[in-house]
């Protein structure tokens, strides 16, 4: 079985290359991209243990990008991590099969929390 | 004495007649700008009340403190008039001179020793103390003096200061950006809220750390790890600044950052800096009236304690003050699993005095005991020692490392819980220090200390007069009145009350301890027998405890004898000090508020009475009114719908309401009350009675039933789902009613207003007194004047306000005409046993609905 990686998908390049050093530095294997059409193509060719999810993408809405990482892998943990809180997206995101959702900022201890969370789940 | 006919009567023809839609818009105005103003005055008497505590033991304190309270506390003094203004209708603006007058006083204290915004942006911990609170926080200030004070050992480390701060976000020019964000954002709508709270965050864990900050923080660091062989981890520990940090509800938003090596110390640096704009951090301050610029983050950089064993330790019960006891809670790894509750952890309770050995052991399961004898004798004896010190019970967190040394890692005042459960006696607490088991124990400490005396219970005006000096001040309710006996008193026991309350912050200017919220005070408290009040610990002893009254010497505040000391010391001349305390004295009055707390009081009393009187100062349109549809009432009574006071299925059209249709809490529960019990008609009246009401008649023409209008012999409600205003004229009597039921407890309310009859003076004299008997028995605050009076019930719950309601109901009905009969003191005798036989009948009936 291939290791339990996170991919980190968000618009703000300092968030995305911070959180992913930090990430590696806790020992979690992670990766990031700045766009929903490099999401989708990172999550095809590779399976991720956690897929945490921005909502405010360049290219594409981030609940788009949630259903089309589903159906590409039905079985992918998906957290949706957002500055724009919204509870009906939210509960959009939820029922569409997200496996949590975070507001921004979130405490770096408590995410390795939910990836911890995530990953004792996980098959 | 006919103020109250005329207020009555130009209440049916004086006014513009208002259209229904206008009513309803005013009274909607008026509830708002009411409710505004309560919150506005809570505010303002929490923030003294921290004021005045800051000179106790316990906290240190800075001018950023001093400056930043007193702007709050300005800032809601002023929102308190402006409210009251509108209120008023324009009145009252004559409070703007005093207001002026006292602030300015204040701001010349305060410019006496101005907050240095210049400064080091990094301070060593060897430097940290009470001293450097303005530099390095509450937090930071008190691991400072743990470690250079007291001398216990402390992770090293450094601290990143308030001017740190202050540079970093001036180096951005972020202030201006993050204001124009937060203007006009709605604290009630959450997805905002967390969107721009987010959003600032973001600003600021983005914005690049002045080159010379981040060198300083690097360099400092390489010191940390010389001699270190492995990486060096450090944890960052928020430690805010301005802020009340002794506030419950406040506790633990900043978060501390465990582990961080050196390339993300910048970064765990500006997002603890960025957690001053938490959302909860926001509203907050917003609603304190705290400007977001007086709050500054200081950040603790601590090497990591690589800790074997680690917890927490309380130097007493949190739930008993004098435990003989210190509490320890120890858990394996990190002190962090043991704050959050993650790991199963192990208590002990170790003696306070050496040996300090352990008295009790409890483990969540069968571990192995992780703490030596030794090491918590080690541990007990700090808890003594920081207690002693910081003068007041220390909530600490320790770590042993791997090597078994000792480290504390935070000490700060223990919290104790808003309200002591009455709990079985302890018997460690007891036996140890030998203290009787208490008469009473619970409530809320309203103001530290023992104090021990006779017991003499207040319940009227005229207990206030007997007051003997050197006496037990028990009352229900702890009433802004009887803040002229804290003189006399040695101590005050109230059944009810909160520590904000006016008695509360005057209690503890005066220096007497005070309990609020013990329950069965009155019951359980004799008039004239002799106890002593611990109120620092929410105990009542029977008789002289003479080794709690020894324990009770003041300890002094870390900061005593300082510059900052002093201006708090002088600041609050301007702010506590209590002149108004009657609003039935001609000095009642906007010109003699000499303080900031006269000021509170002086809108807060003003307000209620402009609610009050809302039913008086509007006139209506008669077609609002719709009249009630009911079988053998004695007289008319009307409607009048000011918001959701009808179902929604009412008709507006139509000209009759049923009770049916009525939603009125409050109108519900009077109406309970006058149809509880028929009316008996009226009492026989002998022929003196009979002749007495002739001859009024003709002297006083309001009486005269050719006079009256049409409209006076009707009776209104006004009313919404939760308020009603009730006037009622029935015979020769007047009465008002008015309730409000809120969501908070400061805006519940029931009043009462009584006046005329048509019977002489003596016998209209006879009835109020009566009925003032019957209301006090209630629990009514009762003020009689002449032939008229007032009584009013504040701050209670629903329920218990219900009740009232019920039974000034019914008082409503059945007191029509006795004044006829009030000369015969045997007849008022057995009308007044029906009446309190009625009424225990009535108040042991389940409400119906």
């Amino acid at each position: 079985m291939s290791e339990f990686s996170i991919l980190v998908v968000d618009d703000e390049e300092e968030f995305v290359a911070t959180l992913v050093q930090r990430l590696r530095k806790r020992g979690w294997a992670s990766e990031g991209v700045l766009s929903g059409n490099a999401a989708i193509a990172r999550v095809t060719a590779s399976d991720f243990g956690v897929i945490l999810l921005d909502m405010r993408l360049p290219d594409m809405d981030g609940g788009q990008v949630l259903q089309e990482i589903k159906k590409i892998r039905p079985a992918s943990r998906v957290v949706i991590l957002t500055g724009h809180a919204s509870a009906s997206e939210g509960e959009e995101g939820i029922k569409n099969g997200a496996f949590d959702y975070l507001l921004k900022p979130v405490e770096f201890e408590t995410l390795l929390e939910k990836l911890q969370a995530a990953k004792n789940c996980s098959p | 004495m006919t103020f109250f006919v005329d207020r009555l009567t130009s209440f049916f023809h004086g006014k513009p007649r208002l259209t229904p839609a206008e009513l309803q818009a005013a009274f909607r105005g008026h509830y708002k700008e009411f409710r505004a103003l309560l919150t506005a005055n809570n505010n303002a008497l929490e923030l003294m009340a921290e004021m005045e505590q800051a000179l106790g033991p316990g906290h240190p304190f800075g001018m950023t403190f001093v400056r930043g309270n007193c702007t709050a506390l300005s800032v809601n003094i002023y929102k308190m008039i402006q409210h009251l203004t509108r209120l008023a209708d324009g009145r009252y603006a004559e409070l703007d001179q005093p207001f002026r007058a006292i602030t300015k006083q204040l701001e010349q204290v305060i410019a006496s020793r101005s907050v240095s915004t210049e400064g080091t942006t990094i301070l060593a911990m060897n430097e940290v103390d009470a001293s450097t609170v303005d530099q390095v926080g509450e937090k930071m200030a008190n691991l400072g003096e743990v470690r250079n004070r007291v001398g216990l050992r402390t992770p090293d480390g450094f601290v990143i200061t308030a001017s740190a701060a202050r540079k970093f976000i001036e180096a951005n020019d972020l202030q201006v950006e993050i204001n124009r964000r937060l203007k006009g954002l709605d604290l009630d709508n959450l997805e905002a809220l967390y969107t721009v709270s987010a959003g600032i965050q973001s600003l600021i864990s983005t914005a690049p750390l002045p080159a010379e900050l981040e060198e300083a923080i690097l360099a400092h660091h390489r010191q940390l790890e010389t001699g270190s062989e492995t990486e060096l981890l450090v944890a960052l520990r928020s430690s805010a600044l301005g802020e009340d940090s002794s506030n419950v509800s406040f506790a633990g938003q900043y978060r501390t950052q465990l582990n961080v090596s050196r390339e993300f110390v910048g970064q765990a640096y500006k997002e603890i800096v960025a957690g001053k704009y938490k959302s909860q951090a926001i509203v907050y301050r917003q609603q304190r009236g705290f400007r977001h610029q007086d709050v500054q983050m200081c950040v603790g950089c601590l090497h990591m304690v690589d800790g074997a064993v680690s917890g927490v330790m309380y130097s007493r019960a949190p739930d008993d003050p004098r435990s003989p006891f210190v509490i320890i809670q120890a858990a394996p790894g990190l002190a962090s699993t043991v704050v959050d509750g993650s790991a199963a952890s192990e208590q002990f309770r170790v003696s306070r005095t050496a040996p300090h050995a352990i008295l009790h052991r409890q483990a969540a399961t069968a571990q192995s005991q992780s703490l030596t004898e030794a090491q918590a004798a080690e541990l007990g004896a700090i808890g003594v020692r920081l207690e002693e010190h910081f003068g007041t019970p220390q909530d600490v967190e320790w770590s042993i490392d791997q090597a078994g040394l000792l480290y504390i890692l935070q000490s700060r005042p223990l919290g104790r819980p808003a309200s002591v459960e009455p709990q079985e006696p302890d018997e460690h607490s007891t036996t140890a220090d030998s203290l009787p088991s208490p008469l009473l124990r619970g409530g809320v400490c309203a103001s530290r200390g023992v104090g021990s005396g006779p017991v003499f219970t207040v319940r009227s005006s005229l207990d206030l007069l007997r007051f003997p000096k050197g006496a037990v001040l028990v009352i229900e309710t702890p009433y802004p009145d009887w803040a002229s006996l804290l003189n006399r008193a040695v101590a005050v026991v109230s059944e009810t009350g909160q520590m904000a309350a006016h008695l509360a912050t005057v209690a503890r200017e005066f220096g007497i301890p005070a309990i609020f919220g013990m329950n069965q005070a009155l019951a359980t408290l004799k008039n004239g027998s002799l106890v002593t009040v611990d109120a620092t610990a929410g105990k009542v002893y029977a008789g002289r405890v003479e080794p709690l009254l020894a324990l009770a010497a003041p300890k002094p505040n870390l900061m005593a004898g300082s510059p900052v000391y002093k201006i708090l010391t002088e600041a609050l001349v301007h702010i506590t000090p209590l002149n108004l305390t009657d609003p039935t004295s001609p000095f009642f009055r906007p010109e003699a508020c000499q303080t900031l707390h006269d000021l509170t009081r002086f809108c807060h009393e003003k307000a209620v009475v402009e609610m009050f009187t809302f039913g008086e100062r509007y006139g209506f349109n008669d077609k609002a009114a719709k009249q009630l549809v009911v079988e053998n009432s004695p007289a008319q009574w009307w409607v009048i719908d000011l918001d959701d006071g009808f179902t929604p299925d009412f008709n507006p059209e139509s000209r009759y309401v049923h009770l049916g249709h009525i939603t009125s809490v409050p109108m519900q529960a009077i109406w309970q009350g006058m149809m509880a019990f028929p009316w008996g008609g009226p009492p026989p009246v002998s022929l003196g009675g009979l002749g007495s009401i002739i001859f009024q008649s003709t002297r006083n023409p309001s009486l005269d039933p050719a006079v009256r209008s049409a409209m006076a012999a009707k009776n209104y409600f006004l009313i919404s789902k939760n308020f009603c205003n009730l006037s009622v004229r029935l015979g020769y009597h007047f009465a008002l009613v008015e309730a409000n039921l809120g969501e908070f407890l400061t805006e519940n309310y029931v009043s009462f207003q009584f006046k005329g009859g048509a019977a002489d003076q003596n016998r209209r004299l006879l009835r109020i007194r009566l009925i003032s008997e019957i209301l006090s028995e209630f629990g009514f605050r009762v003020e009689q004047k002449v032939d008229a009076m007032t009584a009013r019930i504040e701050k209670k719950p629903g329920p218990y306000l219900l009740e009232r309601l019920r039974v000034l109901g019914y008082l409503l009905i059945h007191t029509r005409q006795i004044d006829m009969v009030m000369a015969d003191e045997g007849m008022a005798a057995s009308y007044q046993q029906k009446i309190m036989a009625d009424l225990h009948t009535l108040m042991d009936t389940p409400t119906e609905g």
